[in-house]
Formats: structure tokens, sequence, C-alpha cells
């Protein structure tokens, strides 16, 4: 299992070192690119999985809480709506890290 | 990002778009605004009428949370409410440029809502009294240590409005984008119009779908995450209002971020 994963690291990464070294500026340090891109995506997934699951738990609550008391249900869905915004804001924090990653490359 | 850009229907020479647009934006909102109040009715016709119902949600809105002393800042958060929706709803628009897309624009909204807030709090309450709430109902020994984590949070405020409106509204962009320019949009068309059997087939095929997922689901996600961005931005600005003018014994309730009720109803 654990060869089966270096190996996908190695042949995912492999063209993207060959790239590198093709415009590779004297003296740098430039094997940091392109994993640069892999983090950006896995950091993504990590980070729309996770607020998968806390928003799944608010709309949860959410739900009970409206079948509970049905008079109550407008400020219920209010409630919910606010923290559900608020719970995907850090997924967003994550989107905004993973695009200055990918475009605008501050380690080439 | 230079694989995503594309100019808009018309720039001005030396101003940046997010600025030119923001101009068009506020022309619009000030010519309906004139529009609408220039023969006041008592009893509302037609474009009146409209930003009266307008109006009288951000109304009910200011009551359910800052409660009845919140009215003097009602042109304040409509103003900026409806300016969000606006510039959001702008950038679905397919020849303009909106400039929410911009860290500019939105940064420049959550840095007025920072000295808004903070300003309303210290008028109400008196500056030294306003400050000396950030220290909380804690022990005098641990007053200082929970001032810096007030001055934290309050600074983490402001970045995450910004963050927040711009990562929601660029991701849309970039999503867009990404349907139409990376997954091969043009090459599809370009192969259904080439002439080929094949190339009509499959390439009209690929394009129609594409057509169809990006105007019959993505588009509405987006009008859906204009509104609720703007929702949630004048919901936040009105809690930190309610949050800073909120009397002494209702402190303890404050550091829960987001997910304030006021006591006082």
């Amino acid at each position: 299992m654990r060869a089966l994963i270096l190996a996908a690291t190695a042949v995912l990464t492999a063209p993207g070192l060959a790239l590198a070294a093709d415009a590779a500026p004297a003296g740098a340090i430039n094997w940091v690119g392109p994993y640069s891109v892999l983090v950006a995506g896995f950091a993504m997934a990590f980070a729309a999985g996770l607020c998968a699951l806390g928003q799944g738990r608010a709309v949860a609550s959410a739900v009970d809480a409206m079948a509970r008391q049905p008079g109550a249900a407008a400020r219920i869905q209010t409630a919910m709506i606010i923290g559900l915004a608020l719970i995907e804001s850090l997924a967003i924090y994550v989107l905004v890290v993973a695009m200055i990653l990918l475009f605008v490359q501050p380690i080439k | 990002m230079e694989v995503i850009e594309h100019p808009p229907i018309f720039r001005l020479p030396g101003i940046p778009d997010h600025v030119t647009y923001t101009w068009i934006v506020m022309i619009v909102l000030a010519g309906l605004a004139f529009v609408a109040s220039r023969n006041v009715q008592l009893v509302p016709r037609g474009l009146q009428n409209f930003f009266e119902v307008v109006l009288e949600q951000f109304q009910q809105l200011i009551d359910d949370v800052i409660g009845p002393e919140g009215r003097p800042f009602l042109p304040f958060i409509a103003t900026l409410g409806l300016f969000i929706l606006l510039t959001n709803l702008m950038s679905l628009v397919p020849g303009m440029n909106g400039p929410t897309t911009s860290l500019n624009t939105t940064a420049a909204c959550a840095v007025i809502v920072f000295f808004a807030y903070h300003w309303i709090g210290a008028r109400k309450q008196g500056a030294l009294t306003y400050l000396a709430h950030f220290a909380g109902p804690v022990p005098l020994a641990l007053k200082p240590l929970m001032f810096v984590i007030e001055i934290i949070s309050h600074l983490a405020r402001p970045l995450s409005l910004t963050l927040r409106l711009f990562g929601n509204m660029f991701g849309g962009h970039v999503l867009i984008a990404i349907i139409f320019f990376l997954m091969g949009f043009d090459g599809l068309l370009g192969w259904a119009l080439s002439g080929s059997p094949i190339g009509i087939v499959g390439g009209g095929l690929g394009t129609t779908v594409m057509i169809a997922f990006t105007v019959g689901f993505l588009y509405p996600l987006k009008i859906l995450v204009s509104f609720l961005q703007a929702f949630i931005f004048v919901m936040l600005t009105m809690l930190y209002i309610s949050g800073a003018i909120e009397e002494a014994e209702h402190h303890g309730s404050e550091h829960h971020g987001g997910e304030h009720q006021p006591a006082h109803h």
C-alpha cells in the first residue's frame, strides 16, 4: 500500500519535475513549483470534505429543531443559513490559498 | 491568471476595471433612487412600491438583529447590501467585469464596516468604556490577555469578510472560466463547426451539454451565491454593530462570533 502511494506520487510529479528542469534559472531551487500544485489540490479536497461534514451536522441539527418546534422554523432557518455560510467561508479561505499557489505562484 | 482574463465590454483608459464598474453600479443605484423618490405618494405605486418593499425587508432584519435602536443605521446597511448585491449580480453578466471579483472592492467594504462598527460603539458608550469592554468579564489578572485576544479577533473580522465575499465571487468566475476555456469548449465548438459528420454529432453534443450545464445549473447557483453572500455580509455587519452597542451585562455572549442572539427580545 505504501509502495503504491509512493509510486503514484512519483508518477504524478515526474512531468512537473521535467518541466521545471527546463525553466531553471541559475542557482534557484525550483522543485517546489510542481509540489505546490499538488498541495493546492489536496488542500482544497481536504477542506471541502471537512466543510461538508460540518455543514451536514449544522443542517441536521437545524432540521431536528424545526421538526421539534415548527413555529420557530423561520428563525431556525435564518440561523442555519448564517451558520452554513460561516462554515463555508473556511473552505473559501483554503480556496483563496490554493488559487494563490496555482495562479500567483509565489515560488516557481 | 492570464488564461482566464477576458476583457469586459468597455474599459476607460487608465482606470482599473473594478473602479469603472463600481461607478456604473453607483450611477444605476443613484438613478433608480432618484426616479423612485421623485413624486413620493402616500399610496406607493411602481418603482417606489418596489423600493419600499426592499427597504421594509432591511428594516425588518435590523429590528430582528439589532433592535429598535438600530434604525438610524438603515441607510448604511441598506446601501451596503444593495451595492454588494448589484455588484455580485453584475459579475454574472457576460460582458461585464464585476467589482466584487477583485479583492479591492471587497476589502473596501470590509474596512468601511470595521471602522463603522467601532465608531458606532465608541460613540454610543464613550471611547474608554467601549475599549474597557474588550477586556471581558474575567478576573483582573486575565484582563490583559483577554484584551489581546479580543483585539486579534476584531482584526480577523474584516479579513474574513473580505475573503469570504472575494472567494465566493472569484471562485464562481474561475469555475465558469474552467468550464469554458480549460475543458475545451472552444475545441468542441470548432469541431462542431468544422462540418464533418462526426464533428457535428460529437462536437454538437458536447457543446450542448456544456451550455445546458452552465446555464441550467451553474448560473442559478451563482445567482444564489450572490444573494446569499450579500445577505451574509449585511447580517454580519448588523451582528457586529449590535455587539458594539450592547450593554455591559450582556457582554459575556459577545465572544461567540457570529451566532449572537441579543437577549433583549
